[in-house]
């Protein structure tokens, strides 16, 4: 929303990071984004984070990609005609081959592709609402509040252990950037 | 002893006596079908019954076995109890070897290339040097798989109480009389176990190109021992999950089994299913492409004319096709119910297989696929040997299938 600020709580820890996910759930407050350095599944649980969809679409990749194997196979061969050794020019029993590699093909296709799209990837505004620190070995745990809340906020991620930044307006990246990385209190 | 626990013990060893009563019931059902079919109009139907499940159920026996002894080889934690189930088919090895020995009976419908001439085979394919040396490898696979159980089981139970049964309480006798080195008794295990691998694969090669690919002598395929063995543990995985699920079913958390375990299991499962797919597809493609009249020949007649095309479409089904696209899901491989169905239905689909492979050259040019009343009252009789042969182990064993109480707590 226009008028909401936003707060930035960097955590070492990773218990800090769910912490402060579980504690901004019983909030008012709005989780827009975490941030992790490795895969978490802890904090995959504390977000409540919905299966993923990628998997349909390396399924429906596949799918695409079988059937695409054995009509370029079929098309190639019918534009030629050639009978060896007496087999027929369609041949099911060798294109199962061109269909195995297309099916590989085509679903590795639909997994990158489900996944760019499901990510929203890429993104030309990803340094909004961004700290360098994440890149390295920081936990981040981006929070919204309306105008005039932001210290309650800050308080509540303070109680968790975090590192708070105001990922305001007058705060670009760059400066951010500048910053010399805080040691965790 | 509480009185509840006499009256829950006894009520429980009354089952089991049920249960052992209904599968000797169904083995004697099918000794008397095989009788019937050997002295009747068509003793080759009988045999050919007969080979196809001795193949079958020897099979599923030693890959379930295998499975443990691979978990031993590879340190593997994964499989938790899953292991000692698998134990439990070692009991068939014995039975498997006295079937064995059955077949020599049968030679002259069983081995349709004693009619034929061999054109210098003769030195490998005779009777009495395949009786000898098939023998041989199988007393050689069930030896290294009882000494891999006796070091696997001394691991196991080697502190447990025997409880009264007289077999176990020869091995607590002898194990109590040595010094228990826990590390020695794991390495033994280890090389065992490794070595019932090895065995394995050779006699499980061995066995597919005597009693299954030689069935037709002019017909060569250098894939068909890797595919034979392949086969095995599919089969075995396939029986394992089975058993596991009715354990789970009858014990519930007390069988020490989790959805994990299933999950795990059945990913393997699935794994092999596809493993099986390749083998079948490498050895059909390579005779596609080769386009050698004495290959094709065994190949056309089983997926290209009646009645075999239909089997051959069965089986490519059953035992690829809907366990592939079933298995894709994660959750139904934790449904032990639905498991049960599956792998069962894969145990059928490869008993059509082993007869789309043995009957063409066996019960010749059918009009129909030669299967009826008798083969599965043959098939019943197997499938009570084995069940009988499981219940037996874990009548010695009952850890295997339930949670000592301290284990429980």
């Amino acid at each position: 929303m226009a008028d909401d600020r936003y707060l930035m709580g960097l955590f070492i820890e990773e218990n800090g990071a769910v912490d402060a996910v579980g504690a901004l759930g019983e909030s008012s407050f709005r989780i827009e984004k975490v941030f992790s350095p490795v895969p978490s599944h802890r904090l995959a649980d504390a977000l409540k984070v919905k299966k993923s969809w990628v998997g349909l679409f390396t399924l429906f990749g596949g799918v695409f990609g079988f059937f695409a194997g054995f009509l370029l196979a079929i098309f190639t061969a019918s534009r030629w005609d050639l009978i060896v050794s007496g087999k027929p020019v369609i041949s099911l029993i060798p294109f199962l081959i061109v269909g195995f590699e297309f099916t590989i093909l085509f679903a590795v296709f639909g997994n990158i592709i489900g996944f760019l799209f499901l990510t929203d990837l890429p993104r030309s505004d990803w340094r909004r609402h961004y700290d360098e620190r994440l890149s390295g070995r920081y936990y981040g745990v981006l929070a919204a509040c309306p105008a005039g809340r932001e210290q309650e906020l800050e308080a509540l991620l303070e109680r968790q252990g975090a590192d708070v930044r105001r990922m305001d307006r007058d705060d670009p990246p760059e400066r951010a950037a500048a910053r010399p990385e805080q040691a965790h209190p | 002893m509480t009185e509840d626990h006499a009256i829950d013990r006894a009520g429980k060893s009354r089952g089991a006596r049920t249960a052992v009563t209904v599968f000797l019931v169904l083995t004697a059902g099918g000794l008397a079908a095989f009788i019937a079919g050997v002295l009747g109009p068509h003793p080759e139907r009988a045999w050919q019954a007969y080979l196809i499940n001795f193949l079958l159920w020897t099979g599923l026996a030693s890959g379930g076995v295998l499975f443990s002894a691979i978990m031993q080889a590879t340190g593997a934690r994964w499989s938790g109890r899953m292991a000692g189930i698998a134990e439990a088919f070692s009991a068939f090895f014995p039975v498997s070897f006295i079937l064995f020995l059955i077949l020599f009976l049968g030679q002259s419908y069983l081995f349709p290339w004693l009619h034929e001439d061999l054109h210098g085979k003769e030195a490998w394919l005779n009777v009495p040097f395949l009786f000898t040396r098939d023998a041989a490898a199988l007393l050689v696979l069930y030896g290294v798989g009882f000494r891999y159980l006796y070091n696997s089981l001394q691991l196991r139970f080697g502190g447990a109480s025997a409880g009264g049964r007289r077999f176990r309480e020869g091995l607590q006798r002898r194990w109590a009389g040595r010094r228990i080195d826990e590390a020695a008794v794991r390495r033994r295990a280890t090389f065992w176990g490794l070595l019932y691998c090895f065995c394995f694969v050779l006699v499980m090669s061995l066995i597919g190109y005597d009693l299954v690919m030689a069935a037709d002598p002019h017909w060569i395929s250098t894939l068909f021992g890797a595919y034979s063995f392949v086969k095995a543990i599919y089969l075995g995985l396939g029986g394992l999950i089975i058993t596991a699920s009715v354990l789970y079913l009858k014990n519930g958390p007390d069988s020490g089994l989790t959805k994990d375990h299933f999950h795990d299991v059945g990913k393997l499962f699935f794994a092999f299913c596809l493993v099986w797919g390749d083998f079948f597809y490498a050895q059909l493609v390579v005779i596609w492409y080769g386009n050698i009249s004495e290959e094709t020949a065994y190949v056309i007649e089983r997926t290209m004319l009646a009645p075999w095309n239909r089997a051959a479409w069965a089986v490519l089904l059953i035992c690829f096709v809907a366990p592939f696209l079933i298995l894709i899901n994660k959750k139904i491989k934790t449904v032990p119910p639905a498991m049960i169905v599956l792998c069962a239905v894969v145990v059928l689909g490869m008993y059509l297989e082993h007869m789309l492979l043995l009957a063409p050259a066996i019960s010749r040019s059918p009009a129909n696929i030669p299967i009826g009343i008798l083969d599965l009252f043959v098939f019943l009789g197997f499938f009570g040997l084995m069940a009988a042969s499981l219940m037996t182990f874990m009548t010695q064993f009952p850890e295997v299938a339930r949670l000592r109480k301290r284990e429980a707590n």
